[in-house]
């Protein structure tokens, strides 16, 4: 906890700390405890107690949080006109609007300033309100959750008039630094919200993987500017998967060009370098309602929408992201070959030797719902379904 | 809008009359022959069969031929291999007619308005490529010529199984929307209002604009600016106008008082002296709003040079909220939604423009309504609904590449300028 410091503060001397390790060092990365609720569906009766509970059975909001602004990744990945079969995106693979509403109105109550909703929704500049008409959401169901809550796009400049540069505290795998929307600096405590998922191209998707959209598409997207950041978004980001260019000249080109160019490679390292460029304070990661087989309805998998019935949070990602993978059925510890990395790196391996924080379950303690008891074996699903033929696919946009 | 016939570009290559028997229970009834002698024989043999015949070159009376496109997904051949072209921020790219066929009837309101839209030369169109060609037409209450690809002719010539399963299909589609000679009636349910008037110099702009618009999934109304009157503006939320002069004073204070009543007026320099005070929250890159009565006008910081951005900025000015119509997993959709003339029903024309339907579709339609039925051309299609607020949403099995959704309304009650239903 850093409640007495401010985030300069904070940033600086989780900077020194990390700066005076190394990779592969010995000394262990960091453990917090994690707290595990089951909480079967998103009704606010259910919802809110359990997810107080948990943020008290970390030491409490309101050492985190009163007096300050708190900025919130959310997962809203893909096009909203994107579905698994019929059911709203919230079900499947979008951070549900009432977590969000959630994890925002127990952020007023423990007396945060303000609170920023932020994601980088695809392909668009547009308002996030407007993103979430779209997906069929009422954008007031969140903005009314507190007095004090707003959105903002963070997939271009936004309403800065300079994108904040934001350094990789141990040099980075592949970015040394990012150029990001200012509202990643513009916090005092940074919270991602995630959905529980499997994910095609890095295993899983958790808290960590999460902040992969914090890249601007306008910099590190298909249709970004190559001297200068585009004015706005187009497309996704193949540039950092595929590393096929650099970013726009204007923000930090990476450590080394000659690194693989291959997605299973450079995803897991970027995302390390993001997290430890801009470091989360509060990870939560919602499995209420999920899907299995991938991070949306595009992957082309057997995909089942499945309700886990679970909530994770924790003060570090990594120790959270561990967790996660052990209620998913997968073991946190497995390396490249193993599920969920079969084809990938293992984020959660990369970011411990980073020194973000340990994936060791047997040096992280797990508050609440004990894992056995709050088990949804992904991983078994995922050995059947990988063991069956490919399901034909339609189109579907 | 009318549309009494059907029509289609006879096959130069079909100068045997007996190939008029492919037109027995279709609703074909109107023929584009060629003049050569070597058809005569099948002219004759048409009109005695009391069919409509006129030449290629010279539309009937009442009828306004336009020159259209190839409706659906361009394709882009790239790497040995077809793929849809994409758009400017990547998502397919479509062709369509309606904008087209529904500014012709906007200017011209006593035409029918026939679609000249051939296949390529050489081309083989899919028969779902067909319905698409039909069907973007008729649902904007046109009709396309039905133009058949020269491989499609000549297998129906020689009886071939497979062209008779396509001509089967194409008929069908036209016979569908021969049918429900009530739709092309039925008036253009909008969110916005485009003024202009479509020509000179404002004919470019003004017409890609309706042609985005689309594309956009924004539903409008076409106002010629010499035909606006009070009522001309009744239900919409916002008006964009973007003619080079400034209005003339009459219409000025119309479109004045639309937003001094609660519309959105979206504008450029060109309009001249804005009223209003500037308004609390204007975050907007390209615009500046300025507070009237109890609207707002959104006043563009530079002279409109680009139809796409206007496009779909003014999708965002007036706000998704006021979506008629979403789509999920459609692909590349397009959708018309038109009202009765007695506001007892309305007809939501869906359209999917790639090569086949998609499999899991779902659509929301803005409104309450009493009942909702789904119709492909080929008859009813049973669907799953679920009531929301305000709107219903239909998940649509798999389809072919157009439904229409016959809505009857709940009780209709006006509030200022908005269409409101109440149970």
């Amino acid at each position: 906890m850093h409640s007495n410091q401010t985030r300069r503060e904070w940033l600086l001397t989780t900077a020194a700390g990390l700066a005076g390790s190394t990779l592969g060092r010995a000394a262990p990365a960091p453990a917090s405890p994690v707290a595990v609720a089951r909480c079967k569906t998103y009704t606010p009766g259910e919802l809110l107690p359990a997810m107080q509970k948990m943020f008290d059975q970390l030491g409490g909001l309101e050492r985190l949080v009163k007096g300050k602004t708190v900025a919130c990744k959310i997962n809203l990945t893909g096009s909203p006109t994107y579905r698994l079969g019929y059911l709203p995106l919230e079900d499947t693979h979008y951070t549900h609007p009432q977590v969000i509403a959630a994890a925002a109105h127990l952020m007023s109550k423990a007396g945060a300033r303000r609170i920023r909703i932020l994601e980088s929704p695809w392909s668009t500049a547009d308002p996030v309100e407007e993103y979430l008409l779209r997906a069929n959401w009422e954008p007031h169901d969140i903005l009314g959750a507190a007095p004090n809550v707003e959105f903002e796009n963070t997939n271009y400049l936004g309403r800065a008039k300079k994108y904040s540069r934001l350094t990789v505290p141990f040099g980075g795998y592949i970015f040394p630094a990012f150029d990001l929307n200012h509202s990643y600096e513009d916090c005092d405590v940074f919270v991602s919200i995630a959905k529980m998922k499997e994910h095609a191209t890095a295993g899983v998707t958790l808290s960590m993987k999460n902040c992969f959209g914090m890249t601007p598409c306008t910099i590190y997207g298909t249709g970004a500017g190559v001297d200068e950041p585009s004015d706005v978004p187009k497309g996704g980001r193949t540039l950092v998967h595929s590393g096929n260019r650099q970013p726009s000249k204007s923000a930090p080109a990476e450590k080394d060009p000659k690194t693989p160019r291959v997605d299973t490679w450079r995803v897991p390292r970027t995302v390390v370098d993001l997290n430890a460029a801009r470091p989360v304070h509060l990870a939560i990661v919602e499995g209420i309602k999920t899907m299995t087989g991938g991070e949306g309805p595009w992957i082309r998998e057997d995909l089942k929408a499945v309700a886990p019935g679970v909530i994770v949070a924790g003060l570090n990602p990594v120790n959270t992201d561990a967790v996660c993978m052990s209620v998913m059925g997968f073991d946190p510890m497995a390396d490249r070959g193993t599920p969920p990395f079969e084809r990938c790196d293992s984020t959660l391996k990369l970011a411990e030797e980073a020194g973000l924080g340990t994936r060791d379950l047997n040096r992280i303690e797990v508050i609440g719902t004990p894992i056995a008891e709050a088990r949804f074996d992904f991983a078994g699903m995922r050995q059947r379904r990988r063991s069956a033929p490919v399901p034909p696919m339609g189109i579907r946009g | 809008m009318i549309a009494p016939w059907t029509p289609m570009r006879w096959p130069d290559a079909w100068t045997d009359p007996s190939c008029l028997d492919l037109l027995q229970g279709a609703a074909i009834d109107y023929l584009l022959i060629g003049k050569g002698e070597v058809l005569g024989p099948v002219r004759t043999r048409a009109q005695q069969a009391g069919l409509h015949v006129t030449d290629p070159d010279t539309a009937p009376a009442g009828v306004a031929v336009v020159k259209g496109e190839w409706p659906g997904v361009q394709m882009a051949r790239g790497g040995g291999a077809a793929q849809a072209r994409g758009g400017p921020t990547g998502v397919p790219w479509v062709d369509s007619n309606g904008w087209l066929i529904r500014l012709e009837s906007a200017l011209h309101p006593e035409c029918s308005i026939w679609v000249d839209a051939r296949p390529a030369e050489n081309a083989r169109i899919a028969a779902g490529s067909y319905l698409v060609a039909v069907a973007d037409s008729a649902s904007h209450g046109g009709r396309w010529i039905l133009s058949l690809d020269g491989q499609l002719a000549a297998g129906l010539h020689a009886q071939n199984p497979q062209a008779l399963d396509t001509w089967k299909r194409v008929t069908a589609a036209a016979g569908f929307f021969a049918a429900r000679k009530n739709w092309p009636g039925y008036s253009p349910v909008g969110v916005v209002g485009v003024v202009s008037d479509f020509a000179g110099q404002n004919e470019f702009f003004s017409r890609e604009l309706l042609n985005l618009l689309d594309r956009a999934g924004q539903h409008y109304r076409i106002l010629p600016k010499d035909a606006a009157t009070d009522s001309s503006f009744a239900s919409l939320h916002a008006l964009i106008y973007i003619d080079a002069d400034p209005p003339a004073a009459a219409l000025r204070k119309q479109m004045l008082t639309f937003v001094e009543t609660g519309g959105i007026l979206i504008t450029g320099p060109k309009w001249g002296e804005v009223p209003g005070t500037p308004a609390k929250a204007d975050e907007h890159p390209r615009y500046s709003w300025r507070a009237l009565g109890k609207g707002r006008i959104a006043l563009a910081h530079e002279d409109p040079d680009d139809p796409y951005l206007w496009a779909n900025d003014s999708v965002v000015l007036v706000s998704h909220r006021y979506d008629l119509v979403r789509f999920w997993n459609g692909g590349a959709t397009g959708s018309y939604y038109t009202m009765a003339p007695d506001r007892k029903q309305a007809v939501v024309h869906l359209l999917f423009y790639a090569n086949r339907g998609p499999d899991s579709a779902s659509v929301r339609v803005a409104g309450r309504f009493r009942g909702v039925k789904a119709w492909t051309v080929d008859g009813p299609l049973k669907v799953e609904m679920e009531s929301q607020k305000d709107a219903v949403e239909v998940h649509l099995p798999q389809v072919s590449q157009y439904v229409a959704l016959e809505v009857t309304p709940a009780v209709l009650r006006r509030s200022h300028k908005r269409v409101e239903y109440h149970a």
